[in-house]
Parts: C-alpha cells; sequence; structure tokens
C-alpha cells in the first residue's frame, strides 16, 4: 500500500494528461464520464433522463475516485470527473487535466451500515465491536472515499481496534456492497445511494464520525466535446438534476442537514 | 444481455493478440529450441515472465511504459494524436503480451519434437537453415503451433488485469467481455454476468478441446 501510494505520487507529479481526442464528428453528441462508484444507480438515471431531453449520450466509467484520477492522470479519455471527494478533483486541476471553473460540488454523501436480510442490523458504528460480526466490507481506504470514511467512522467510534482483524476491503463502494449482498460479509459500510432501491432501513452512519465526503466533479474535456460535458455538468446541478440525486439519499449542496 | 459490444471488441482484441503473440511467439519458440547462445536462459526467462506476474503489476508496468509520459506513448501521440493508453489498441497489446507465454511455451515443444534426422536430411540436400525450418521444421510441428496459437487466443480473450490498467473500463470504446462482466457484478446484473461468463467459458472449452486434439495427434 505504501508502494502504490508512491507510485501513484510519482504518476501525479510528472502527469501531462492526453491531448484532445480525435472526435469523427459524430451524429449525436457523446461524453464518456467518469464516476465513483456510489453514483452508479444515480447516474445512470440522471443520464437517461438527460439524453430524454437533449439527445446527448452520455457513457459511464465507474470506479474508485482514486483509480479514475489516475487512469485521467494517464491520458484517458474522459471528459467529466465526478469524484467522491473533493480532493481527487483538486489533485486532476492541480495536474492540468480539469478546467478549474467547472470545479462543482454536486453532493454530499453517506455512509449506511447494511446487512443482508435476515442478519442482525447494528444500530451504532460501535455494536460492530461485537465478535458476531465475524467480516466487515468497507470500501479501500487508500483510494476509495467511502473506505476512508468508514475506517474514520470506526476510529472515532472507538471500535478500529477491535474490528481490525475482521475487516474485508472491496476495490471501491459497489464492490463493497457486493461483498456484503453475496454473504461474505455479516455486514458493510455502503453507500446509501446504493442501498435506496432494496427498500429496507440500514442504520445510517452519523455525519460526524467522518470528515464530510464533499463530492465534486470537473470538466476534463477538450476541444468539440467541452460544451456538452458542460450540459452534463450543469445538469446535475439543475433542479431536476438534484431532484434525481436527493432521491438516492445524497445531501445536497446548499441544503444539509444539520450534522449534529 | 442487451449490449453485444464488449463480445465483439474481445473477438476483435483477441484476433489482433493472437497474430502478434502468435508470430512473435513461434520466432521466440524457434530461438530458444534451436538456438546456443549466451542470455538463452535470460530470454527464456523474460517470454515466460507474464505466466507468473500477477496481471496488474504487468499492467503496472505497461502503463508506465506506453503512457502519456513515456517515450512510447509520447511518439505515437505524435503520430495518431490521440494517447495510446486507454485505446483498443492498448488493450491488442495488453492481450498480446499476456498470451505470449503460452505461445511460446507449446511452440517451442513442438519444435524441440521435430525428429532431428528430417532436419539432417535437408541439411545434407544442401538446404541453408532458414530453408530447412521453412521446409522441414515448422510444417512438421505445424499441429504444436497451432496448439500454441489457439491457446494464446484463449488467453488473450480472457485477459483481464493487464488490460484494465491500460485500456480502462469505457463502455462502448474499451470494455471488454472480461471487463464487461467484472462491471455487472458491480453493477449487481446477474443476468449479464452470468451471459458473459457462459460465452467465455464456452469459448474455453472448445478451444482447449482443439488444442487437445491437435497435441493427441500429433504422438
Amino acid at each position: 500500500m505504501i508502494l502504490r501510494s508512491a507510485v501513484l505520487a510519482v504518476l501525479a507529479a510528472t502527469a501531462a494528461c492526453g491531448a484532445p481526442s480525435v472526435q469523427s464528428s459524430p451524429a449525436a453528441p457523446a461524453i464518456t464520464v467518469a464516476a465513483a462508484s456510489d453514483l452508479r444507480v444515480a447516474f445512470e438515471e440522471l443520464g437517461e433522463q438527460l439524453h430524454a431531453e437533449t439527445g446527448l449520450e452520455v457513457t459511464f466509467s465507474f470506479g474508485s475516485s482514486g483509480q479514475l484520477r489516475e487512469q485521467i492522470l494517464n491520458g484517458a479519455p474522459f471528459d467529466v470527473f465526478a469524484s467522491a471527494n473533493v480532493e481527487f478533483v483538486d489533485d486532476v486541476i492541480s495536474a492540468g487535466c480539469g478546467d478549474p471553473a467547472t470545479k462543482t460540488d454536486y453532493a454530499f454523501g453517506r455512509l449506511v451500515l447494511w446487512t443482508p436480510p435476515g442478519g442482525v442490523a447494528p444500530s451504532t458504528v460501535a455494536d460492530l465491536a461485537d465478535p458476531s460480526y465475524r467480516r466487515i466490507a468497507i470500501a479501500n481506504p487508500d483510494h476509495a472515499p467511502y473506505g476512508k470514511a468508514a475506517e474514520q467512522a470506526l476510529a472515532r467510534a472507538g471500535v478500529l481496534d477491535a474490528v481490525g482483524g475482521r475487516l474485508v476491503f472491496g476495490e471501491n463502494i459497489a464492490d463493497t456492497l457486493r461483498i456484503a449482498q453475496s454473504g461474505n460479509a455479516d455486514v458493510g459500510l455502503v453507500a446509501r445511494s446504493l442501498t435506496i432501491g432494496d427498500g429496507r432501513d440500514h442504520a445510517l452512519v452519523p455525519e460526524d464520525l467522518h470528515d464530510p465526503l464533499r463530492q465534486a466533479l470537473v470538466v476534463t474535456a477538450t476541444g468539440d466535446r467541452r460544451a456538452p460535458a458542460r450540459a452534463f455538468a450543469a445538469f446535475v446541478g439543475s433542479d431536476a438534476g438534484r431532484r434525481i440525486m436527493a432521491r438516492y439519499g445524497f445531501a445536497l449542496p446548499g441544503e444539509r442537514e444539520d450534522p449534529r | 444481455m442487451d449490449d453485444w459490444f464488449p463480445l465483439w471488441l474481445s473477438v476483435r482484441v483477441a484476433f489482433g493478440a493472437t497474430v502478434i503473440a502468435g508470430g512473435a511467439g513461434i520466432g521466440f519458440a524457434y530461438v530458444l529450441a534451436k538456438g546456443r547462445f549466451r542470455g538463452r536462459g535470460l530470454l527464456e526467462a523474460l517470454v515466460t515472465l507474464p505466466i507468473v506476474l500477477p496481471p496488474t503489476v504487468l499492467g503496472y508496468y505497461l502503463l508506465t511504459n506506453l503512457g502519456v509520459n513515456s517515450p512510447v506513448g509520447r511518439a505515437w501521440e505524435g503520430l495518431v494524436g490521440e494517447p495510446l493508453v486507454f485505446t483498443p489498441t492498448a488493450a491488442v497489446i495488453a492481450a498480446s503480451v499476456s498470451a505470449l507465454p503460452f505461445v511460446v511455451r507449446t511452440a517451442r515443444a513442438a519444435i524441440e519434437g521435430v525428429d532431428g534426422r528430417l532436419e539432417a536430411a535437408a541439411r545434407v540436400a544442401g538446404h541453408p537453415e532458414w530453408r530447412v525450418a521453412a521446409l522441414v521444421t515448422l510444417p512438421v510441428a505445424a499441429r504444436g503451433l497451432t496448439a500454441g496459437v489457439a491457446l494464446g487466443f484463449a488467453r488473450a480473450l480472457g485477459d483481464f488485469g493487464a488490460t484494465v490498467m491500460v485500456a480502462g473500463n469505457i463502455p462502448g470504446r474499451t470494455q471488454t467481455m472480461p471487463i464487461a462482466v467484472y462491471d455487472a457484478v458491480q453493477a449487481g446484473d446477474g443476468s449479464t454476468a452470468r451471459t458473459g461468463s457462459l460465452l467465455l467459458v464456452g469459448v474455453a472449452v472448445v478451444v482447449l478441446l482443439a488444442v487437445t486434439q491437435l497435441s493427441a495427434r500429433e504422438r
């Protein structure tokens, strides 16, 4: 992990992102959005609605924010980067790969304690100290913002040492939920946005247990895809976009719940 | 499964990689089987490396050597106008490197299995070494060479780790079948994951049966 961080640091320090991709002016405008895994369900709906309204074709590449940042710094042809943490957006901008004027906060992520149907649901993070939770899934704290937040929550609840040996890491937050859903972990600290669809209540991790998951995006497009990329970014922050994000359990900038 | 692009891309990538790994692999196999030179052991170790190395290590080296900051990556960008990494071409390169050792090892065994008396007879008839290879060694070893190329194809079709690092997971552009399966699992899309996996298992079984047939008839 130390090696990996070092490698990332070197990559970031020497990065020069890709030149404008050659685009054979397609009939319908199309862009590719690199998006954090917690956005999968919400952004797919958002993309469909934008397509219905404007004809813009949006393709998503989902991954952990850290992995996507690394890909952008290495020249991946993404037009928008929607991160689960603003720091990764700042990295991309300081490497010259994103337009600083387009940096926007669009949501605050929340963690829930997800248990499979029939499992014993913990009501607080501290409950995880109970050894009957044999495996606890969190996203990899090294490169997934939700994993870092989960680690902070465990530490601030005073149970990080107690659960240390029982943690299993997902590659990103969707992978983490998959580990829990497949029964390979008894509980997962996952993004609320991915669990809204299952219709069950999962204990929300209090916001003061971790640094805010301040999610930001930036336009990384060059050339003639800059305009449609900006249209997508604007749609995320529009009333219609905010309604979709709110429905998937994101807290929105400007109308945050009182964290305490 | 409603999107056939990943399968189509995988087939194209695997064919491209098979051409590259097949040609280079048979060349390496011949040199390793026939050559007596210093560093032969090292060369053998190097071409076998992709079997043993974690695909992520392979992917990392490819990314640093073909990426936008590498001499190769810069030269490519100067020629083509877009970065080499995160394109289907990068997927072909990753699959070629992964497939190479499978071709080399199988082809080398086939070349070493050719009866030396046949080659000696051709030499006595006055043929230079390259003609001995073209007229005797390689045709006699053809079944084993085909088996090696088929194994290389199967390996190229299934590559995940190195490909996802240098080509990424961009639907409709670099998302090959194995990556689509991974993505479907992440999305909780069980039906796509099942269909994709079954297709890949099916192709692999067919190729391996063919390889067994080719090897059996040789004996």
